[in-house]
């Protein structure tokens, strides 16, 4: 199949087979190279059974989709690369994936079953492990289980993470078969990024940058590849950089290794993106006034009449939302087929109440944020944002066109998009909001060239009784239910990602957080509740208070130290596994764009006694009594969301394959089952097995643009909020029931609420004019560590790297300018003091940082006495990011990932 | 036939997938790098400019260790990959003097475990059991020969995840490197030694 665009050369859509020709290709490289022949390729699969190349896939990440190839001699993993066939990497493989064979090594690993002796717990205390045997170590834990089940299965709490994420897939079945509730993704605070896309376009995870069709890209406090620096993510944007010409503009306190290469690098004050993004709408809407008014008349609900009382002016009797049509002056249901031109601006009398369309009312709410205003608040000049704002708006293209594959598309080459620097901040929610409004403004939104949802391919904007794009996942909204059944307090949080950092308060002060129930275990997968969201005090608390702990654990880090019990889980080299690959996090292209595929590893190993997690799960089961019969977790496989590309999960189980309940499967019996459902009987297993991957026929382009399900006027995108109006009046509602405030925000419930409001406004952050704490902490991934995947913390030549080469990369970042007022030097120590904790390390001069912000690289620190001590430079951190609850945003539950601070020398 | 490497500075972003890919390839001691990435801040704020440069041996046409090398360890192929035999290796260090791009380490003790306080583990005495690390010799980048006498590229070549670089015959005219630097604008660093390296570098 050939796609042609209006703007590149044709596009080869691919079927791909993995693993023999991936063999085959290593050679075949080299004849394009070198114009050596075949030969090699047969010297090569002639070799004796023990020096052998195995197809396998990277966990270096937490994206993890990456194919490898390991090369094993005589049961030893001697080496590795990436496939040269495989979709995303193309043969590359970044530092992670090479370093990774430490991690398999790493003589610091779980090796057994484990038993704590030492009642105490702590960081630094010994937990006196002692070996036991799995049957031993199941038997305790299973018992745990059962009692907990019969008496209140909320009283488990498991905390997952990147570690583990992608392999471990029978986690949620697993726990749905428990029956707790209480499955908490421990990355979510910092990486509250998902409520948005859910809103306006159905996509969970996020919005990405369409990199096969997109021609300017305003990235802000966002990584679109570079700055997280996977392979796949990083080939294409060197592709869309290098080749394509695309003009990225980069707004990041840091000029870090993307913003380096970027058109432009534009320095903005940490915490004010959403003025900025305020300020740029402002523009569009008072200055340029330039939209396409096709889309925002016939393709959102900007021109839904909004009522008095904040909703949708709905028709007396068909209760249907209300458009003005300027050509009549008549009010009209929004799907009246005689609705010629609907209004966006003006003020009118329906029903004999003064109502607006919601365009009017959010451009009203904005007439405050000039680009002088915004200048004042981010450092951005008003005129840079001017010239932001229109030099967007013409490269939009507003009215063109582009046909792929015989269809028709609205063109529109233009994005903004934003991620955890954005939106980890109180007003995060409305900063992501905004960037889908200037996004709509133009058109770009679901269209080639524009923002791209990185979900569900398909017809996920079908709308709902209201002719709207209906929310997904966050965006729905958890409930009010009082008292809560979440430790992570959903129902007060109705709309954040997870809340590690909410439940470890909730289990410490019950009463405050009105938990009714008691938290008797904890489990943990991949995870590292201490580390990866704010300071670990609360949750230490936490985890002494809850009688048992126990943790699927390769390495002996702080999550483990505060175990009761280690069932040791394989490295990722040693684990047998089946996984459909994830659309990027970073960035798409046509090189990925509607590639469906089976993947799965040639398991070395294992070296130790371990297990893969999958299979502890089920043994769990069985003995706990919830592997079998109805809603046991055969069953919660056979229910998984036959949802087609969804995500990470794994995939679903068709009607002829689903499991018998009665029967304990391997995990092979298993996959098999799905390869068989997701190939329609096409291949099975052991088809996947011998090629490392299978993919489907790669869809035409056309299919990649969720606007193709569900064109033309056949839908609408929210543009008024009204959906987080209504979840925010829920929750007013219930808590007014209850007669309670918020629980954390006690003294701010009203500020708290004010976060629900449909149309995005300015919200200062926290301690913003603090002369005490007079500058801002930053973070950022770099390539060493950039989430806690495969014991990289423990890898000693990531680390070697990372101190040793690049000192951006070990050192904290100052402007010479901030340094000089203040009297330190290069190479000083420093103290770096948030009203939470400290951090010291070694101050880098640059010119590559915001004058107010005080640079702190990677993901380091907490480092137990039964690690693998491979760093002297274990600064953490996220030990100065805020506990109190009302610094965080109320919507998306997200930490305020920039907070403020003094410095001083050491 | 002489093989060599083009560099494009502009696709370089410092992340050293390549120091890695290099080092792994090769099992190479704690504390040495046979090739990697430096990197240089110019400019000022808001404008600054940084520069990444992969560093390697450069595979000299006219390499001034292999002339001065007593033994004959360090050697030049006929492709144009410079090696140095380990076994014939005493140490002398004649090589680091000679070389104007310090793309060599000289090993002061045999290798330590990677991981503090533990032994080798089965990697690092499977791979460095190739390479014949021990005390008093000079190491240096070998173009991964191995892999390309198996008909692949480079560790620090496949690895890149930018495509930075481009490998193959510089006296092929038919070659993507050689076509690349025929453009003109490619580079050697410190030309002015005369000892003609192959690596070249775009994008500066």
């Amino acid at each position: 199949m050939t796609n042609r665009t209006a703007t590149g050369p044709a596009v080869t859509r691919r079927t791909f087979i993995g693993g023999l020709a991936a063999l085959a290709g290593l050679a075949s490289v080299g004849t394009k190279v070198f114009g050596r022949k075949t030969e090699r390729v047969f010297a090569q699969s002639s070799r004796p059974r023990q020096d052998e190349w195995v197809p396998g896939i990277c966990n270096g990440c937490m994206q993890a989709d990456c194919g490898m190839l390991v090369h094993v001699v005589d049961g030893v993993v001697v080496g590795v690369e990436g496939n040269p066939d495989f979709p995303t990497n193309r043969g590359a493989l970044c530092l992670r994936g090479h370093a990774a064979i430490l991690g398999l090594y790493n003589p610091y690993r779980v090796k057994a079953p484990m038993k704590r002796t030492n009642p105490e717990k702590g960081l630094g205390v010994d937990p006196k492990w002692v070996e036991i045997t799995w049957d031993e170590a199941l038997d305790m834990v299973a018992q745990r289980l059962k009692a907990i089940r019969a008496k209140d299965p909320r009283g488990l709490v498991s905390y997952e993470g990147f570690g583990d994420i992608r392999d471990a897939n029978l986690r949620a079945d697993w726990l749905r078969a428990f029956g707790t509730p209480n499955d908490i993704g421990t990355h979510g605070p910092l990486c509250s990024v998902h409520y948005a896309s859910s809103l306006v376009s159905r996509q969970m995870p996020i919005s990405v940058n369409d990199f096969a069709l997109g021609k300017y890209v305003i990235n802000i406090g966002r990584t679109a590849g570079y700055n997280f620096a996977a392979a796949g993510c990083s080939k294409r944007m060197a592709d869309a950089l290098e080749k394509k010409g695309l003009q990225f503009i980069d707004i990041d306190p840091r000029c870090g290794r993307q913003a380096s290469k970027a058109r432009e690098w534009i320095p903005i004050r940490p915490n004010t993106e959403l003025a900025f993004l305020l300020g740029m709408a402002h523009v569009m809407m008072y200055e340029i006034q330039q939209y396409d008014e096709w889309f925002l008349k016939w393709r959102t609900n900007a021109p839904y009449l909004i009522g008095p009382d904040g909703y949708y002016l709905r028709g007396a009797t068909t209760g249907k939302p209300l458009i003005m049509d300027a050509s009549d002056g008549k009010a009209k249901a929004f799907d009246d087929p005689t609705l010629k031109d609907p209004a966006l601006m003006g003020t009118y009398q329906v029903n004999g109440v003064e109502t607006k369309p919601g365009f009017q009312i959010i451009r009203d709410g904005f007439k405050q944020y000039t680009p002088e205003w915004a200048e004042q608040i981010t450092t951005i000049p008003a005129a840079t944002i001017r010239r932001l704002a229109n030099e967007f708006v013409a490269e939009a293209r507003i009215g063109a066109t582009i046909t792929l594959d015989g269809f028709t598309f609205p063109y529109r080459p233009v994005s903004v998009n934003d991620e955890r620097g954005t939106m980890s901040h109180r007003g995060g929610t409305y900063a992501d909001l905004t960037t889908k409004l200037i996004n709509m403004m133009v058109g770009a939104m679901d269209v080639p060239g524009g923002c791209q949802g990185n979900g569900q391919l398909g017809p996920t904007l079908r709308p709902d009784e209201d002719g709207v794009v209906p929310p997904f996942g966050e965006a729905v909204g958890v409930p009010f239910k009082f008292p809560p059944d979440h430790v992570d307090m959903s129902e007060f949080y109705p709309n954040k990602h997870t809340g590690p950092h909410l439940a470890a308060k909730a289990m410490v002060d019950p009463e405050r957080y009105h938990l009714t129930y008691d938290v008797e275990a904890i489990h943990i997968i991949g995870a590292d509740p201490f580390r990866t969201p704010n300071g670990p005090d609360t949750v230490m608390e936490a985890f002494k208070k809850v009688p048992f702990v126990f943790n699927l654990a390769c390495f002996y880090d702080l999550p483990a130290e505060m175990s009761d019990v280690l069932l040791p889980s394989q490295h990722f080299f040693e684990r047998d596994t089946l996984r459909a690959l994830s659309r990027s996090h970073m960035n798409m292209d046509e090189t990925t764009h509607g590639v469906e595929l089976l993947m799965t590893r040639t398991p070395v190993g294992p070296f130790y006694n371990t297990r893969h997690p999958n299979d502890i799960w089920i043994e769990l089961a069985e003995r706990a009594g919830f592997l079998y019969g109805p809603g046991g977790l055969n069953d919660q496989i056979n229910r998984r969301n036959p949802t087609p590309g969804w995500y990470f999960m794994g995939t679903a189980l068709g009607p002829k394959y689903k499991l018998d309940l009665n029967k304990r499967y391997t995990l092979q019996e298993i996959w098999d089952r799905q390869v068989r459902t997701f190939f329609d009987d096409q291949y099975t297993l052991a088809d996947v097995k011998k090629h490392g991957f299978i993919a489907k026929p790669q869809l035409p382009l056309k299919m990649c643009y969720n606007y193709y399900y569900v064109p033309g006027k056949e839908t609408r995108h929210p543009f008024y909020f009204n959906h987080l109006k209504e979840v925010g009046d829920k929750l007013r509602a219930g808590l007014e029931a209850n007669n309670i405030p918020l629980p954390g925000w006690e003294n701010e419930t009203e500020l708290a609420l004010s976060f629900y409001q449909p149309v995005p406004h300015w919200v200062e952050p926290p301690d913003f004019r603090s002369s005490e704490y007079d500058m801002f902490a930053i973070n950022w991934k770099v390539p060493y560590l950039p989430s806690a995947c495969s014991g990289l913390l423990d890898n000693p030549l990531t680390f070697e790297v990372a101190d040793n080469l690049d000192p951006y990369d070990c050192n904290f970042w100052l402007h010479p300018e901030t340094a000089a007022r203040k009297g330190i030097r290069n190479g000083d120590m420093v103290v770096v003091e948030s009203r939470s904790g400290k951090v010291e390390g070694t101050v880098i001069l640059t010119e590559r940082i915001h004058p107010e912000c005080i640079g702190i690289p990677g993901f380091r620190g907490l480092r137990t006495m039964h690690q693998a001590q491979v760093t002297e430079k274990d600064f953490f951190f996220n030990q100065l990011i805020s506990n109190d609850d009302t610094h965080w945003d109320p919507v998306n539950g997200g930490l305020n990932q920039s907070p403020k601070v003094k410095i001083y020398k050491a | 036939m002489r093989y060599g490497l083009l560099i494009d500075l502009k696709k370089c972003i410092g992340c050293n997938a390549c120091t890695v890919a290099c080092k792994v390839a090769h099992a190479a001691p704690p504390g040495v790098f046979l090739s990697k990435v430096l990197v240089e801040e110019n400019g000022s704020y808001p404008h600054p400019k940084v520069t990444y440069l992969p560093t390697l041996c450069m595979h000299c046409e006219d390499a001034p260790c292999v002339a001065i090398c007593p033994t004959a360890a360090t050697k030049k192929r006929e492709d144009g990959i410079v090696t140095v035999d380990p076994d014939a290796c005493i140490g002398c260090r004649s090589c680091m003097a000679a070389c104007p791009y310090g793309a060599r380490t000289f090993l002061d003790e045999d290798p330590k475990p990677y991981f503090p306080g533990a032994a080798h583990t089965p990697f690092e005495e499977a791979v460095q059991a190739r390479y014949g690390y021990r005390k008093g010799i000079v190491v240096k980048c070998d173009l991964c020969v191995d892999r390309v006498d198996e008909g692949k590229e480079p560790a620090c070549v496949q690895s890149c995840i930018t495509g930075a670089r481009v490998f193959g015959d510089l006296d092929d005219p038919q070659s993507q490197v050689a076509q690349r630097i025929a453009m003109g604008d490619a580079t050697q660093l410190a030309p002015e030694r005369g000892t003609k390296p192959s690596v070249y570098y775009v994008g500066a």
